[in-house]
């Protein structure tokens, strides 16, 4: 493969920048932009809570119909899917995001 | 009479076709998902050709694309993201061609359809998933039980945890089929009321449709921008296994 040296040139440059993470551009133009916006995490939250309540219903339902437990599956389903529902929110506003159970990984502590 | 507002998202078949009583026809719908992927297609490789030191307007917008999802699956994936960028990217990419060529008049919003989203949604669910079960075997269902819990508890906790999981697909796709469809819904509205009101009067609900035009395309990147991250936190989760 022949190159340029304007073409090698660019590509030592992108070698640098890449040791050094802080002088990169695009590094810091990412991270500029990776924070959730107010907007972002309000038309989060909404559907967050719903859908673990929707998952609760559905699978009491089920339950309900397969074991013939009507309607307590339902009822006490419905009550896990507004409890998870709450933890979604809970998460994502914490920063915790979608993680599924409460160990921290290094990278959390970190920050 | 005026249309109805919802009207815009009834799915006509272009070209009918029916193999073994399955009806695949090829919609409008499909139209639409062909033009985003070469539209796409095209944006990613015509504009880069060049190879300018000094990217052109193209390039630009090509690049920036690229770094900002690149930057998004290496703050999250670290080492790791080379593998899964491709699949994040291309998730981005037909999610967001989606919503902004919805935004060009007579034309479709795909993503206005929980078929499409839900499909996304859960092909993005199965491969988290399958990378967590491929790489941590039974292990990875340790997920669902959060280290120094009291045993007593831990029945409770890990059914809260198992639905928290399930309504992951769930809440991904209603929330950008549900943006979507209100958005749109909400613009023929407000178009309606100028058909109503006349040339004068018109003007007023016309103004407040540029707005809600602007509204909307700003939606148009979030939605697909809370989509992509939020892949890259399930593919996160799946590989760290806190």
């Amino acid at each position: 493969m022949s190159q340029t040296p304007d073409e090698l040139g660019q590509k030592i440059k992108e070698a640098l920048g890449r040791q050094d993470p802080s002088s990169t551009a695009p590094k810091q133009a990412a991270e500029g932009k990776n924070a959730p916006s107010g907007t972002a995490q309000a038309l989060r939250a909404g559907t967050d809570l719903v859908a673990a309540l929707v998952v609760g219903g559905f699978l009491g339902y089920w339950i309900d119909r397969w074991l013939g437990t009507k309607p307590w599956g339902m009822i006490i389903l419905f009550f896990l899917g507004f409890a998870a529902g709450f933890l979604n929110i809970y998460r994502s506003q914490t920063g915790q995001d979608y993680k599924i159970g409460f160990k921290e990984t290094p990278k959390d502590k970190k920050e | 009479m005026l249309a109805s507002p919802l009207e815009q998202f009834v799915i006509k078949p272009l070209i009918p076709l029916n193999i073994g009583g399955v009806d695949i026809s090829f919609s409008q719908s499909a139209l639409w998902m062909g033009i985003a992927v070469v539209l796409a297609t095209l944006l990613m490789t015509v504009s880069v050709r060049g190879k300018a030191l000094v990217p052109g307007r193209w390039q630009n917008i090509s690049e920036m694309l690229y770094e900002f999802i690149f930057g998004m699956v290496n703050d999250n994936l670290g080492s790791e993201s080379k593998k899964y960028f491709p699949f994040v990217f291309s998730v981005y990419m037909i999610v967001l061609m989606g919503n902004l060529l919805g935004m060009v008049p007579y034309s479709f919003t795909y993503t206005s359809h929980i078929i499409v989203t839900g499909a996304l949604a859960l092909g993005v669910f199965i491969l988290a998933t399958g990378v967590g079960i491929a790489r941590h075997g039974l292990h990875f269902f340790s997920l669902f039980l959060p280290k120094g819990l009291p045993w007593v508890l831990a029945p409770l906790i890990v059914a809260i945890e198992v639905i928290s999981y399930l309504s992951r697909p769930i809440s991904l796709s209603v929330r950008l089929f549900a943006n979507m469809v209100a958005g749109h819904t909400m613009l023929k509205v407000f178009a309606g009321f100028s058909v109503m009101l006349g040339i004068v009067l018109g003007i007023l609900p016309m103004v407040i449709n540029v707005a809600l035009y602007g509204l909307e395309i700003m939606i148009a990147f979030i939605q697909a921008y809370v989509f992509a991250i939020l892949t890259c936190i399930y593919l996160k989760d799946a590989i760290e296994l806190h």
